[in-house]
């Protein structure tokens, strides 16, 4: 997925985010800031793992896309749960947590790592390969020694 | 608590100390020029520096404060210590660029990078460096002030002769070391913290059961009262403190799920130790490390709030007068180990913070304001006159933290949102996006720079955030937005105006 070329239009989307979650927070719609928060975030990676501004479809799979589909499932499960037992002590719970509040360890806790920190150590070389590093370097070298 | 447990506490922590001051001592050696003084640039393996980018992430405020917030408002605080895999986003987002820039350039600070990324913008590297120093104070500061009330009262010492000792001690080390010895002391209380954290996890467990007791106290507990030196004490228990967000206004759960998780890759403790990592390829496994050390931490201060409202809920305490209070009325519960233990953890969480902080005003103060100012000092010299500088800061720190109480709280208002409010702009979009100009940079971070300085003002005048959102996020904001736009209308260092060195760095 060749990213590279939408860096611009990438980090506009990503501006327009900020200001939209932040009128969420404003508004009260802080459910929804949360959904716009998984897409900051997602976009923010995207940019950053991408080499030569191609970002590896399998890296977008997983961890990324499964990370964003993950983290939304859990708050989508979460927001059910806390308005099925507001003001109210819950009639079961998952793990022994409050069954809103599971899915948050679930999802967003464990999820997180499982997706994300397991993913960087997974698809590393889709992340950074030895062959681009080398690359890089030699190209920093030959501009240092005044290359062009 | 018995005469025999604080000096079981006080041998405990001394231990800690010296252990801390040999490892500093002995890293001086390694700190032979200013990269690694500085910096310590490449110079780590993922251990080591996952350790300490965790002690330096967690201060004090994660061992004491968060429980506090637990006990007084149920999961909200969760969402913020529940980010443990914030580490692994900040790599893949920024990691290898970071990295990479040290194989551009000496790298011993983040001015450099700025340096390189803008070609030497001396109004970026002056006001990113005063945004940070802002941020850094008050993150020194608060840990010295926490640090030194607590061992002090503890102790049955005046705050000053704890604080003198503790941080003094740390002062030397840091001076002496630097950054080396920065992360090696780092690494040390990172790992004291850990295990600390396990020993209390296991302790929670033993006295309450299990998360379901909890759960079961607190949603049907209702109103818990106790009379305490003469003064009734009321925690109300709601169901709602269990839920997922928590019992605060959901703008603030929402905030404080997304300002950690994408917040970590915009503090210095993070940032710094991207470069110091000696190979690149190893970041994974730094994600991984650090991922886990924060697991742990993150689930010892959970336990640790969640134990407080189900001992005062089953009645097996009095209610909190101060809910800050909340890991010391868990640790007296338990007993002699988990009071010796909870206080290493906050020795620990103190002191990798404040070395961390201090080590950054030093270096800014010493290296990069000047050098924004067009002021230049090599080699030795540079680092002799930062070691000055490090010891005048470290001790003017101690007296301002202890004789200030009301400032250092004002002050407090400033730290992880202040120093997002510099970096995103900065590095976050600045290294990822070529579009970024040097007006644009430079804009944001005046925009920054005022934004802090005005929320403080308003804040203290009584001003409401709108829906009650931490104000931070608003600058944080208006930030970005200014930096984008005046970047899409100016083209300093941008596009084809961009160093090749990084124009290669942003393509990597």
């Amino acid at each position: 997925m060749n990213i590279g070329k939408y860096r611009t239009h990438v980090v506009l989307a990503m501006t327009v985010l900020w200001v939209a979650i932040t009128l969420c927070g404003w508004f009260g719609k802080w459910y929804v800031g949360l959904f716009l928060s998984v897409l900051l975030m997602l976009l923010h990676m995207m940019l950053g793992a991408a080499q030569k501004g191609i970002l590896s479809k399998k890296l977008l799979m997983y961890p990324f896309l499964t990370w964003g589909v993950v983290w939304s499932v859990g708050f989508y499960m979460a927001k059910m749960n806390s308005d099925a037992f507001m003001n109210i002590p819950p009639s079961y719970t998952i793990l022994g947590f409050h069954p809103s509040f599971a899915w948050i360890v679930l999802c967003y806790w464990i999820g997180g790592v499982l997706t994300l920190t397991l993913g960087l150590v997974k698809y590393k070389d889709l992340w950074l390969s030895d062959t681009d590093w080398d690359a890089f370097i030699t190209t920093v070298k030959h501009l240092n020694e005044g290359g062009k | 608590m018995t005469g025999n447990v604080k000096w079981l506490i006080l041998a405990f922590s001394v231990g800690m100390i010296v252990i801390s001051f040999l490892i500093g001592w002995g890293a001086k050696k390694k700190a032979s020029d200013a990269q690694s003084f500085f910096g310590g640039t490449a110079l780590f393996g993922p251990l080591t520096v996952s350790l300490s980018t965790v002690a330096a992430v967690a201060s004090a405020f994660a061992v004491v404060g968060v429980p506090g917030l637990i006990y007084s408002f149920g999961n909200t605080m969760n969402l913020w210590m529940l980010s443990s895999c914030a580490f692994a986003m900040a790599y893949f987002t920024i990691g290898k660029r970071i990295r990479a820039m040290a194989e551009v350039a000496p790298i011993a600070s983040l001015g450099d990078i700025a340096d390189l990324r803008y070609g030497y913008h001396r109004g970026i590297k002056a006001l990113l460096s005063m945004v940070l120093f802002i941020g850094a104070i008050a993150y020194l500061a608060s840990q010295i002030s926490a640090c030194s009330a607590l061992f002090g009262h503890l102790l049955g010492w005046d705050p000053y002769v704890a604080g003198f000792i503790i941080f003094g001690i740390l002062t030397v080390y840091t001076a002496l070391s630097g950054e080396v010895g920065g992360v090696l002391t780092q690494a040390f209380q990172g790992l004291v913290m850990v295990v600390a954290g396990i020993i209390m996890i296991i302790a929670f467990f033993g006295i309450t059961g299990g998360f379901g007791n909890v759960v079961e106290i607190v949603s049907n507990a209702g109103d818990v009262s106790a009379v305490v030196e003469g003064q009734e004490i009321i925690k109300k228990m709601t169901p709602n403190s269990m839920n997922a967000w928590g019992a605060l206004p959901g703008s603030v759960a929402m905030a404080w799920m997304l300002i950690p998780i994408i917040g970590t890759m915009g503090q210095p403790q993070v940032l710094t130790r991207m470069y110091a990592l000696k190979n690149p390829k190893d970041m994974p496994n730094l994600g991984l490390f650090a991922g886990l050390g924060h697991f742990i931490v993150g689930f010892f201060a959970l336990t640790m709030g969640y134990a407080a409202l189900y001992l005062v809920g089953k009645g097996l305490i009095s209610p909190l007068a101060v809910a800050d209070n909340a890991i010391f009325a868990v640790a007296d519960y338990v007993g002699v180990y988990a009071q010796l233990f909870v206080y290493a953890a906050i020795l620990a969480a103190s002191m990798s913070t404040a070395s961390m902080f201090l080590t950054l005003s030093a270096n800014i103060v010493s290296r990069d304001l000047p050098s924004a100012f067009g002021v230049k000092l090599e080699g030795k010299k540079q680092m002799n006159t930062s070691r000055i500088v490090t010891a005048i800061i470290g001790v003017l720190s101690i007296i301002f933290a202890l004789s200030s109480g009301e400032a250092v709280a004002i002050l407090g208002t400033f730290g992880w949102g202040t120093l997002m409010s510099a970096t995103f702009p900065t590095f976050i979009i600045g290294l990822n996006w070529k579009g970024a100009s040097s007006e644009g940079v430079f804009a944001g971070l005046l925009t920054a720079f005022v934004g802090n300085i005005a929320s403080l003002l308003m804040n203290n005048s009584g001003f409401k955030w709108p829906g009650g959102l931490p104000w931070y996020v608003n600058v944080i904001t208006l930030s970005i937005v200014v930096m984008v736009t005046v970047s899409l209308f100016t083209k300093s260092h941008k596009d084809a105006n961009l160093d090749p060195r990084v124009d290669a760095v942003i393509e990597l």
